[in-house]
C-alpha cells in the first residue's frame, strides 16, 4: 500500500543520501594518509558533521515546502 | 578541595532545584504534563532541550577521554554518528512517530505489534537505561570526588540520589527548563574554553603540532576498523532507539516546530564536536593521560588546567547538571516503562494518576541503586559504555521500529524475533568479545533484521486495521477514518 509514494518520501531520500555518503567514508578508509598530522580517516569523518547538518536544513525546508503545497 | 568550584556547582545546583521544585506544580497537574511537558515548548527551548538531553556526559567527559586516549579519529567516529542522530531520527521516523500519537517507544510497540512485544520493549528500556545511568554516575563521580575532595564512591552514591529526588520531584516540565540553560552553559563553556586553548597554543595548527608533540599517536587510527563502524552504527541510531530522546520530541507543540528544534539542536551538536576536538588536543598536549587511573578524567584537567577557578567552576556546574538531565530523562524512561507502560497497562487499569507517580518514583530508586552499585567500578571507558547502550538498542529495536513505521508487511512474530534475537545476540557478543571494541551492532543489527523480515514473510500478515495505522503514521489516511479502529 502506498509503498511506490513512501519511497519518494524526503527522509528516505536524504536517509539514501546519509548512507551513501557514510560508506564512502567507511569503505575508502585512508587511514595512512595524514594532513596535519591526523588520519585523513579522521578528518572525512569530521567533513561528515557539516554535511549531516546540511541535510537536516535541506529535510526541514522541503517537507515546510511539500506542506505548504498540500495546503493550497 | 576546591573551594571556589565547591561554591559555584552548589550554588548552582540549588538554583537548578528551585526551578524544579518551581515546575512541581504544573508537573503534578496532569499525568500528560508530567511526562512530557504538556506538548507546549517552542522551537528554541525544543532545540537546546534535545540537546541537552543528547550531549550528555558522555559527549562531553567521555568523546574527549576517548579521544586523547584512544586517538583523535576515535573523537571524529562518535561525532560521525552523534551528530547524524538528529537528522536520522527526524528523517525516518520522528514525524511518523508523532502522527501515531504515543508517547513512548513501548507505547508505539503496543500499537503497531501489540501486547506481547510491547512488554518485551519495556524490558529492554529497563535494562538499557539502568545501565546507561552507569556512565553518568561514573562522569557525576569523577567530577564531584574532584571539585568536594572526597572519594569516587561517596560521590557516585550522593550525586546519584540527588539525581532520583530531582527527577521525582519535577518530572519533564523541570528537566526541560532547566535543560534550556545547562545546554547554554555547557555550549557557552566549551566555547570559551576552546579560546583560551587555542590562544594559549597560537592558534589550531600549533594546537595540533603541540599534542602531537606530546602524544604522538594523538592524530592515528589505534583501533580496528570494526570499532569505528561500531560506534557510527550505535550513536547514528540513538536518537531512534533511545527512549528518552523520542519522549523528548512530544514536548514540542506541532510537528513544524518539533522538527526545527531537531534541526537546531543538531547544529549544535556540530558545534560540541567542534570545540571537542579543541578540547582534546588540548588534554592531549598536557601529556598527562597515562598517568591517570581513569582516563575520562582528562576533560575535567583540561578545564583545571586552561581555566580560572570561577570559569573552571561554571563550567563543571555546567557539565554536572548536563549529566542532571541526561541521567533523569533516563529515570523518567524507567518509571513510565514500568509505572504506565506494564503496571497501569495489564496490573492495575484503574490505578490513579498518584499511584502510577509513586510507583515510577520506586521504579527510579531501584535502578539508581543497581546503576549506583555498577558505577563504582567502572566496567569501561564512559564512551565505550554509551557506544554498548546504544548498540544494545539498535540491535534489539532499531528495526522493529524501522520496519513498523516503514513496512505494512512487518508484523508481530517478526518483531518479537528480531528485537529478542538482536538483544541475545548483542549480548553474547559482548560476553564472549570474538571482535573488537564496541562493534558488536555491525553484527547483531543486521541479525535483528533478518529475523524481522524473514519471520514476518513467513507467519501472516498483520491485521487489515494494522495496515491501515501504518497508512496513518504516512499521513496517507485521515486519523478520523482510523479512530474507530485505532483507538
Amino acid at each position: 500500500m502506498n509503498s511506490k509514494s513512501r519511497l519518494s518520501d524526503p527522509g528516505i531520500i536524504l536517509v539514501a543520501v546519509l548512507l551513501f555518503v557514510s560508506a564512502v567514508v567507511l569503505i575508502w578508509w585512508p587511514t595512512d594518509i595524514y594532513l596535519m598530522g591526523i588520519s585523513l580517516a579522521g578528518w572525512l569523518m569530521f567533513g561528515t558533521y557539516f554535511i549531516w547538518f546540511l541535510l537536516s536544513i535541506i529535510y526541514v525546508m522541503w517537507v515546510e515546502k511539500k506542506e505548504e503545497g498540500k495546503e493550497n | 578541595m576546591q573551594i571556589m568550584e565547591t561554591v559555584i556547582l552548589g550554588v548552582y545546583l540549588v538554583l537548578m532545584t528551585i526551578i524544579g521544585i518551581y515546575f512541581t506544580r504544573r508537573a503534578h497537574s496532569s499525568e500528560s504534563d508530567y511526562w512530557t511537558a504538556g506538548k507546549s515548548i517552542n522551537t528554541y527551548v525544543g532545540a537546546f532541550a534535545l540537546f541537552a538531553a543528547l550531549a550528555s556526559s558522555s559527549s562531553l567527559m567521555g568523546a574527549v577521554g576517548s579521544g586523547v586516549a584512544l586517538g583523535i579519529p576515535f573523537l571524529f567516529a562518535y561525532g560521525f554518528g552523534a551528530v547524524a542522530i538528529l537528522p536520522f531520527t527526524l528523517f525516518l521516523v520522528s514525524g511518523q512517530i508523532r502522527r501515531s500519537g504515543v508517547n513512548t517507544l513501548p507505547e508505539f510497540f503496543k500499537q503497531r505489534y501489540g501486547n506481547a512485544v510491547q512488554i518485551v520493549a519495556v524490558f529492554i528500556v529497563v535494562i538499557g537505561m539502568t545501565f546507561y545511568m552507569v556512565p553518568q554516575l561514573t562522569a557525576s563521580g569523577l567530577i564531584g570526588s574532584y571539585v568536594l575532595g572526597i572519594d569516587y564512591t561517596t560521590a557516585v552514591i550522593v550525586l546519584g540520589i540527588g539525581f532520583t529526588v530531582y527527577a521525582a520531584l519535577g518530572g519533564m516540565w523541570a528537566i526541560t527548563y532547566t535543560d534550556l540553560i545547562q545546554g547554554a552553559v555547557m555550549l557557552i563553556g566549551m566555547l570559551v574554553l576552546s579560546l583560551i586553548i587555542l590562544v594559549q597554543h597560537d592558534g589550531f595548527s600549533s594546537l595540533i603540532q603541540d599534542a602531537l608533540a606530546t602524544t604522538p599517536t594523538f592524530g592515528d587510527i589505534t583501533q580496528p576498523w570494526m570499532s569505528y563502524f561500531g560506534l557510527f552504527l550505535a550513536f547514528l541510531w540513538f536518537g531512534i532507539v533511545s527512549p528518552s530522546a523520542v519522549m523528548r520530541n512530544f514536548a514540542s507543540k506541532d510537528a513544524k516546530t518539533a522538527r526545527r528544534s531537531a534541526m537546531w539542536a543538531c547544529l549544535l551538536y556540530l558545534l560540541i564536536f567542534v570545540f571537542g576536538l579543541i578540547v582534546a588536543a588540548g588534554g592531549a598536549s598536557l601529556g598527562i593521560a597515562d598517568t591517570l587511573d581513569n582516563q575520562d578524567m582528562i576533560f575535567v584537567l583540561v578545564i583545571e588546567s586552561y581555566m580560572s577557578p570561577l570559569l573552571a567552576g561554571i563550567m563543571l556546574a555546567g557539565l554536572l547538571a548536563a549529566i542532571m538531565s541526561s541521567a533523569d530523562a533516563m529515570l523518567l524512561a524507567i518509571s513510565a516503562g514500568v509505572a504506565r507502560d506494564i503496571y497501569k497497562e495489564y496490573m492495575n487499569k484503574e490505578a490513579s494518576e498518584k499511584t502510577v507517580t509513586k510507583i515510577g518514583f520506586a521504579v527510579m530508586i531501584i535502578a539508581s541503586i543497581i546503576g549506583i552499585i555498577i558505577a563504582i567500578n567502572p566496567p569501561q571507558l564512559i564512551a565505550i559504555m554509551v557506544g554498548w547502550v546504544g548498540g544494545f538498542l539498535l540491535s534489539a529495536f532499531g528495526f522493529p521500529l524501522v520496519l513498523g513505521i516503514w513496512w505494512n508487511r512487518a508484523n508481530k512474530a517478526g518483531a518479537l524475533a528480531g528485537m529478542i534475537g538482536g538483544a541475545i545476540m548483542f549480548l553474547i557478543i559482548v560476553i564472549t568479545e570474538p571482535f573488537a571494541l564496541v562493534s558488536e551492532p555491525v553484527i547483531a543489527a543486521p541479525v535483528s533484521l533478518v529475523l524481522t523480515v524473514v519471520v514476518s514473510l513467513l507467519t501472516d500478515p498483520p491485521s487489515a486495521e494494522t495496515q491501515k495505522q501504518v497508512g496513518r503514521y504516512h499521513g496517507e489516511i485521515d486519523a478520523e477514518e482510523l479512530d474507530t479502529t485505532a483507538s
